[in-house]
């Protein structure tokens, strides 16, 4: 059995087995992946995984060959990353003593670092001279990271945010969750942001976009509010005061009449 | 003998009063829609000041306190000066709180602003709006009440969209401005009042009218337990085994219902066929029939029931409110009803406080804090049902 080291550098890679088989006859065979996850396919069956780990694994292939013994397979096996062959993966597998592989199955993995799930997709806006709090967390659910950083987006490189260096920038972090609270905004701290959650197999990105804006922003709409409810109650007591003048001037007193004389009578009622 | 004439547009059930019912609507929705809209600024707060949902729920509870505190304040201005200028006043004072609390740099300054100010200004407003439109009317002043306070309900769930969407445009600084500026049409709604004439022999509301204090007493014990369900609910469907989504969808079917029952009774009671406190009682034997029953059908662990029952209970606690408030000129009539109305408010805020510790947690603050809870794990639709209802 031939032993794959994914190695200390990696982020994503594609495990893929396409394998040819010379006995068409065989079925039903069990593939396990050990030690990260466990999975039975049968034949035609493909599968994709996604597994988040911490360190780089080890990843051992093992398939149990549930048919006649006697008709195991010459196979080939070879890994691939992304389009291309890897270069001396090829391997041939021979006697295999109920240990073997595999026919035409598709097995994808994916291995990461854990994924912030939880993406704000709207800006967070805040205003010019104003301060600003940017937060990334990680599941509970998700090991927490070793450490928390925090990236500008500038131009096509992510410049990481070094608090001591610009005190308008602080950086509060707990296990599970990070804080990034810029002063004193203006205009161009508009932009993306990235949250880094450090592991040791890999950092995990997530983007938090800023929008600053004025105050400008907001009075437009409030003066038109504004306005319209000045407008509003000009006409109502305009109208009202015409109207008393044409009663005036009709001689008509308008009085309002409550009908307290009902009330009086309800109140006399013990029973009410 | 009673006065009446039906050509005469400001007297008694005239079409003037149709148009007050619409600036109480209005206002209505703009005080109490607003109140309980305001769990998407919560979220917020609790980001940007980096303080507990506890600490900032009491933003909403001093609101809520202070309108219920200066209740008896705004009537007794209304009842010196006049109502027009006690609800513009109010007004005034509600968008200035919301426009001051724009620029708060400490939660501090979101108690004395979205709190105090705000609060004052909605205590001015709602109850000697309530008693304009009560006087108003006769024969159909619980159907007037009802549909104004439909708007409550209806004003919620549409400001929960339009606040998000203000909060993520403008953040939460700028959407709290643009707030002032729509709390400010209240101040329309509150010229439509027409300047009044009356007559001078006004009495006191006197603790010794028996009725009066009977009446007092009774709602008091209601608001005791009036809120507890809809804070309860969703921890109870969770307890039974439902999921967060269907406990929250039982508190907004509830909260359905609970506009229907206003209309519906207000509707009813003005045809005439029972008296109307007699209509109270019922409702009110209801709901307590309802509440009593929540347990009992969540227990039974069918989803169905607990449905049912909530929106039994929604529609009955609709309906007694719009009588709760109709009675009032009843028991002591029209001329004391302003006074009466106000220490009514007053008292309720007593019994908010005290129905804290007895439903464990301050009522307003529970529910921003359950509203706070499903925002934060992204339960969107589930917090709006929450926070809408709440």
């Amino acid at each position: 059995m031939h032993m794959f080291y994914i190695g200390d550098h990696c982020s994503t890679w594609t495990f893929k087995y396409d394998f040819t088989f010379l006995n068409e006859q065989l079925s039903d065979f069990a593939l396990s992946v050990s030690k990260t996850l466990s999975t039975t396919l049968h034949t035609g069956e493909s599968q994709n995984e996604t597994i988040e780990v911490l360190n780089p694994i080890k990843l051992e292939l093992e398939c149990t060959w549930t048919g006649d013994q006697d008709k195991l397979p010459n196979i080939t096996v070879y890994w691939m990353k992304d389009e291309n062959e890897i270069e001396n993966s090829l391997f041939h597998v021979l006697m295999c003593i109920r240990k073997c592989i595999f026919i035409s199955q598709f097995l994808s993995l994916v291995v990461v670092s854990p994924q912030i799930g939880d993406v704000r997709e709207k800006p967070i806006v805040s205003y010019v001279g104003d301060y600003v709090v940017m937060t990334c967390k990680m599941e509970e659910s998700k090991p927490k990271p070793s450490s928390w950083n925090w990236y500008k987006k500038n131009g096509t490189d992510e410049e990481q945010i070094f608090p001591a260096e610009e005190p308008r920038y602080k950086i509060k972090n707990e296990d599970e969750k990070t804080k990034l609270v810029v002063h004193n905004l203006t205009e161009a701290d508009s932009g993306l942001y990235y949250c880094g959650a450090v592991y040791a197999i890999a950092t995990t990105k997530s983007p938090v976009k800023l929008k600053v804006i004025t105050y400008w922003e907001p009075l437009k709409p409030f003066l038109a509010i504004l306005a319209e409810v000045i407008v509003l109650v000009a006409i109502i007591l305009l109208c009202e005061k015409s109207q008393s003048k044409k009663d005036g001037a009709t001689g008509n007193q308008r009085t309002y009449r409550y009908s307290y004389q009902e009330g009086n009578s309800s109140v006399r009622q013990r029973k009410v | 003998s009673v006065r009446r004439s039906s050509d005469d547009a400001d007297g008694p059930d005239g079409s003037w009063g149709w148009v007050l019912v619409g600036a109480l609507f209005v206002s209505t929705g703009l005080v109490f829609g607003l109140m309980r809209s305001l769990g998407i600024f919560f979220v917020e707060f609790v980001e940007y000041f980096e303080e507990s949902a506890q600490t900032i729920s009491w933003i909403s509870s001093t609101g809520l306190a202070a309108q219920q505190f200066f209740s008896p304040l705004g009537t007794a201005l209304c009842n010196a000066y006049n109502a027009r200028m006690v609800v513009m006043a109010g007004g005034c004072l509600a968008g200035l709180g919301l426009i001051l609390a724009s620029q708060a740099t400490c939660v501090l300054h979101l108690y004395l602003t979205m709190g105090l100010i705000s609060g004052l200004g909605w205590g001015l407003v709602f109850t000697p709006m309530v008693a304009t439109v009560m006087a108003n009317f006769t024969r159909h002043r619980a159907l007037a009440l009802g549909l104004a306070f439909s708007g409550i309900g209806i004003s919620s769930f549409a400001f929960n969209p339009l606040f998000q969407l203000l909060v993520e445009m403008y953040a939460w600084r700028g959407a709290l401005l643009i707030l002032g500026g729509l709390s400010l049409n209240i101040v329309p709604c509150g010229a439509l009042i027409r300047p009044q004439r009356r007559s001078k022999a006004r009495q006191k509301v006197g603790w010794t009218s028996r009725p009066y204090a009977t009446y007092t007493l009774a709602i008091v014990l209601l608001n005791i337990g009036y809120f507890v369900p809809y804070f309860h609910l969703v921890a109870h469907g969770r307890q039974a085994g439902f999921s967060e989504y269907q406990a929250a969808f039982v508190m907004s079917a509830a909260g359905a219902t609970d506009i229907l029952g206003r209309v519906v009774s207000g509707w009813f009671s003005d045809m005439g066929h029972f008296r109307l406190i007699h209509l109270l009682s019922f409702w009110v034997a209801l709901a307590g029939v309802f509440i009593m029953l929540l347990p009992v059908s969540s227990l039974s662990g069918s989803y169905a029931a607990l449905v049912l029952i909530s929106l039994l209970y929604g529609f009955s606690s609709g309906a007694l409110t719009s009588l709760a408030f109709a009675a009032v000129p009843l028991i002591v009539g029209v001329e004391r009803m302003m006074g009466a109305l106000g220490l009514l408010q007053l008292l309720e805020s007593a019994t908010g406080l005290l129905g804290a510790p007895l439903s464990g947690r301050s009522t307003l603050g529970r529910c921003t804090v359950l509203c706070l809870h499903y925002r934060k794990s992204n339960l969107h639709r589930v917090s709006n049902y929450v926070c809408t209802v709440c």
